[in-house]
């Protein structure tokens, strides 16, 4: 059985990028990378795919030690952020080229490329040059390519981040829907978290030297690690508030310090929490988390702070207002049918049952 | 400060007896201190109406008008527009203050002056704490916010912005656009923004022009191209996820018209009025236009739903986002998405009920695709 | 600008360019003219500016002494062996140092192998001359004039070739080690096509420097082997120089030159039209 395994793999050129990352990828599975750009996620992949040398540790496939083997010599495919497709070959050329690497016969290599082609809905282009074709269809193009290599991992290094929405959304179902893809283990590499939450079967986000935290969509969702990982997951970004935990029992607040923001911590929550030394913690809130009432309107189960709007902008599907509450600047969604004025006062509802509390300074989730 | 106005702008590309027409009689007006974001796919001529703007293109055809004098035949530095690339060039050996404070140097502005505009431009910016260090210390936002600046610095009466943030990441950009918003608030300046990217032209602009095969599709505002898109290129373009667009015949059997979907069961009903009018036009085949945020849940809506019906599909994936899941359904052979509630955990094969409203149903033309009112 | 000044910068513009184009093209016309004098017309105090009498005959009569003929042969061969050589060995030293710059001996490497190409060429020619002496071939033949000809030509195929190499996206040889090509391999299939334009502009800059080249094959070469270029100062009588013979020669040495122009012409600028990775 083909799994891919890494263990301890290093990695660094002046400073460590990679620092003793483990990971699991089984057959058959759909594993997705996130991170900001230049975290060494592409080194991730260059590092599986044999395009750069380990410095300590070691990666397996199906039980096979590859960590010294040559590129040409692993079981790998891989598609690049810039598809290196070869411009002096036709798209037909293009895709066989593992095939004739192989030495295969012409029928065979024919046959397998007009099938990898009509299953991507690139078969009329087989004769065009790279630079004829559009950037989906290159991207689909470099896809054809590793699908007719049938190796034992697939590596996707940001294969849609950089096309337009609707092609992306067509080629996101195409990997869902993929049963080549999802035959073999993938390894998929993004900076863009939607994709990631959409596509995974599993997801590691991946931080300074590894993999922060690794879990299904849900899980770095709704139970992030560390402050890093809310906050490198969610549009606007997650609020995060530096604030005091007093009171005892039931009765705990969270309180930020020269403000008046606070607000009473659930019950479930101060369970928790009251257990370890966590005075000094920093509060995250999702901005959908922080609902704008409407004049009059009332929010049972939410805590409800008054507070003066410091920016409104509507942006694609929703508002995002800024307001000043207390002295703590919090951002959250509205409807695009509202509209704000500068100073104007609001009242903002908190589900603080879905409030996140992280470690001051390291940054881990107190409630996990 | 300047209004802008194209009136009847021609742009033809000629080279070896080949003529590319890149732009096509396009008329486009820009208000004094608007935000207009100019939006289309690659190769829609939106970046040869940029350089004619700017002046970096000669116009084949039609006049441009900047506060109501024409500029056809002014040099770029004579129309005082200053435009920022993807990528603005800093020097490296050069502070930021120094990179931001160069282009009023060459201009011979005195020195107290320069530093007047530069610490409130900095200001302007919220890059006041960086302008001692070097490019190569910033990261991307802080670059990008660099950039801007440089060419705001020289006062420019239009300013004109280039896919500035096509590579810039997804999180960085949301931050991005709400600080541009801002900016452009507070400068008031006439901006235009040119995208293939609908999320950052409807996020920003005031009004959009949307761009296809040289042709200028629609202006309007995020509303307008969102509830009544002239056409299913706009339609389609417009929105994410994309469109959903089902190819449908009229039957008018019965007082109330229904639009029923080609080869399968599905129909869209539209108001009493709307449907006698479609009769009434003896046209038979249109495309059905319904957006994925338009199909909820049956059971989900709060409050007596809007009068519309039904559809029932079964699910083929479930794609959760975070904030929300987007569905996708096959019903009879049709593909199409639905937005729903991040909280969703409908899997493959589960058949579900969707509702919309008749009012969302977008109805055009099967033949000139364009909108049916 | 006003209408008048760009008109008047227009004017001058084009009366410069004319002047170039008389000074550039009247070398070429006057070495056309000459060629079908007679040896008479080309000695007159006032030279004619068109023949009198056209001697087409001199075209034949360069040939007169047969060697003549294999002279141009004898030149093809080392020029084209020349070329070859440099542009194999170039080509794989440029490769280095643009793959694997520190395992290639760095930039110093690079620079030595440029400085070749720094010392004006007669000061090496006696020291030469006695180490090609003291090889098994000696001086007077191919393998001498191929081999003393790398040392101009091969520094600037390495230099050239490095630059295109660099600018060979080196995803695309990636790629095809994942398609499961070796290194050779895919050396072959995908980065020497990507450079193959670059590749053949190197070709027809070393091709035509040993074509051209006197000094050197003055010195080394006459008995067995003899280029053309040693030949064109042999058409004199007695004390005369017959310019018209030389002339008509000469325009017969610049026609292969001239074909392998226009021959390769097409392929170096398809090269340029080609899209690389994503556009």
């Amino acid at each position: 059985m083909a799994r891919l395994q890494i263990e301890g793999l290093c990695k660094g050129w002046d400073f460590p990028v990679i620092d003793r990352l483990d990971l699991t990828v089984e057959e058959g599975e759909f594993f997705i990378v996130v991170g900001p750009s230049g975290i060494g996620k592409t080194t991730l992949l260059r590092l599986i795919a044999g395009l750069e040398s380990a410095d300590a540790g070691r990666i397996t496939i199906g039980g096979q030690d590859i960590t010294t083997l040559p590129p040409y010599k692993r079981p790998v495919a891989m598609t690049f952020e810039s598809y290196a497709l070869y411009p002096h070959l036709s798209v037909f050329e293009n895709i066989a080229s593992p095939l004739r690497a192989r030495r295969l016969d012409k029928a065979a290599i024919r046959k397998a490329v007009t099938d990898v082609a009509k299953l991507l809905r690139i078969e009329t282009l087989l004769d065009r040059r790279p630079g004829e074709i559009s950037g989906g269809q290159k991207q689909r193009t470099a896809l054809g390519r590793t699908l007719v290599a049938e190796p034992q991992v697939f590596l996707l290094d940001e294969p849609i981040s950089h096309l337009d929405a609707k092609i992306r959304h067509e080629l996101r179902l195409q990997f869902h829907s993929l049963e080549e893809l999802r035959r073999v283990a993938t390894l998929y590499v993004t900076h863009d978290y939607a994709e990631a939450l959409s596509l995974g079967d599993r997801i590691g986000v991946m931080g300074h030297g590894g993999l922060v935290q690794i879990g299904t969509a849900r899980d770095v969702f709704m139970r992030p690690r560390s402050l890093f990982v809310a906050q490198h997951l969610g549009q606007p970004a997650i609020n995060a508030v530096a604030a005091r935990l007093t009171g005892e029992g039931a009765a705990l607040q969270a309180h930020a310090g020269n403000t008046s923001f606070g607000f009473p911590v659930v019950a479930a929550h101060a369970a928790v929490l009251a257990r370890g030394d966590c005075g000094q913690v920093t509060v995250g809130i999702r901005p959908q988390h922080v609902r704008v009432l409407h004049n009059g309107e009332d929010a049972p189960g939410h805590h409800v702070i008054d507070a003066h709007v410091e920016i409104y902008e509507a942006l694609g599907a929703n508002g995002v207002l800024v307001a000043d509450a207390g002295g703590v600047n919090l951002t959250a969604l509205t409807s695009l049918e509202r509209d704000f004025a500068h100073r104007q006062p609001v009242r903002l509802a908190l589900q603080t049952d879905s409030v996140f509390y992280f470690h001051a300074d390291s940054g881990d989730n107190l409630l996990l | 400060m300047a209004a802008i106005r194209l009136t009847q702008v021609n742009k033809i590309y000629r080279s070896r007896g080949h003529a590319v027409h890149a732009v096509k009689d396009l008329d486009l007006t820009v208000e004094d201190g608007e935000f207009v974001a100019i939006l289309g796919p690659s190769g829609c001529g939106k970046t040869s109406t940029l350089r004619m703007i700017v002046g970096l293109e000669d116009i084949t055809g039609g006049d441009i008008f900047f506060d109501g004098q024409r500029v056809n035949d002014l040099d770029p530095q004579a129309r005082n527009v200053a435009m920022a690339f993807e990528t603005y060039a800093l020097y490296p050996n050069f502070t930021i203050e120094e990179n931001l404070s160069f282009p009023l140097e060459v201009r011979g502005v005195p020195a107290a002056e320069r530093r007047k505009k530069v610490h409130d431009l900095a200001a302007l910016l919220r890059i006041e704490d960086i302008l001692g260090q070097k490019p190569a210390a910033l990261s991307g936002g802080q670059q990008q916010r660099v950039s801007l600046g440089r060419a705001l610095i020289r006062d420019p009466a239009v300013f004109i912005l280039d896919e500035v943030m096509s590579h810039i990441d997804a999180h960085l950009k949301f931050q991005m656009l709400f600080e541009l918003k801002r900016i452009h608030r507070e400068l008031g300046k006439t901006m235009i923004y040119v995208t293939h990217d609908q999320v950052e032209a409807l996020a920003l602009a005031d009004r959009v022009a949307v761009m296809s095969n040289a042709t200028l599709q629609q202006v309007g505002t995020r509303n307008q191209l969102y509830h009544e898109p002239v056409n299913v290129f706009v339609a389609d373009f417009i929105g994410e996820p994309p469109t959903n667009f089902f190819p449908a015949e009229l039957d008018p059997a019965g007082d109330q018209p229904v639009l029923r979907a080609k080869n399968a069961a599905l129909t869209f009903s539209v108001a009493a009025e709307r449907g006698q009018r479609l009769a009434a036009s003896g046209q038979r085949d249109f495309v059905v236009g319904l957006r994925p945020q338009n199909l909820r849940l049956d059971g989900t809506e709060v409050g007596e739903p809007p009068p519309g019906g039904t559809l029932t599909a079964e699910v083929a994936i479930n794609e959760y986002v975070g904030e929300r899941t987007v569905l996708t359904l096959v019903a009879d052979g049709h593909r199409f998405r639905a937005q729903a509630h991040a909280e969703t955990t409908l899997g493959r094969g589960e058949q579900v009920r969707l509702r919309y409203a008749s009012s969302d149903v977008m109805v055009f033309d099967a033949k000139t695709e364009a909108l049916v009112a | 600008m006003s209408e008048q000044t760009a008109r008047l910068i227009r004017t001058l513009l084009l009366i410069f360019l004319g002047l170039w184009l008389i000074l550039t093209l009247f070398p070429l016309y006057w070495q056309f003219i000459t060629a079908f004098k007679s040896a008479a017309e080309t000695n007159r105090t006032i030279p004619s500016f068109w023949p009198e009498v056209w001697h087409f005959e001199n075209l034949v009569s360069v040939f007169a002494e047969p060697t003549n003929f294999s002279a141009l042969v004898d030149s093809f061969i080392i020029a084209t062996g020349n070329t070859i050589a440099s542009l194999v060995l170039g080509s794989l030293a440029g490769y280095a140092f643009a793959r694997f710059p520190r395992q290639a001996g760095g930039e110093n490497l690079a620079f030595w192998i440029l400085s070749n190409r720094m010392f004006p060429p007669v000061a090496v020619l006696v020291p030469m001359f006695f180490l090609f002496d003291a090889m098994p071939w000696g001086t007077d033949s191919y393998l001498s004039l191929i081999i003393l000809y790398l040392v101009f030509n091969m520094p600037l195929a390495t230099w050239l070739m490095m630059v295109f190499f660099r600018d060979a996206p080196r995803e695309l040889e990636e790629a095809a080690y994942l398609d499961g090509y070796t290194p050779l391999r895919a050396f072959v299939k995908v980065t020497l096509p990507l450079v193959l334009p670059g590749m053949i502009s190197v070709a027809m800059l070393c091709w035509i420097f040993a074509w051209n080249e006197y000094l050197f094959a003055n010195l080394f070469v006459g008995t067995q082997v003899r280029t053309f270029t040693i030949v064109i100062p042999t058409f004199t009588h007695g004390s005369q120089t017959l310019w018209n013979l030389q002339m008509a020669f000469s325009m017969i040495a610049m026609l292969p030159p001239v074909a392998l122009f226009i021959l390769l012409r097409r392929y170096m600028v398809r090269g340029l039209s080609l899209g690389v990775v994503k556009g």
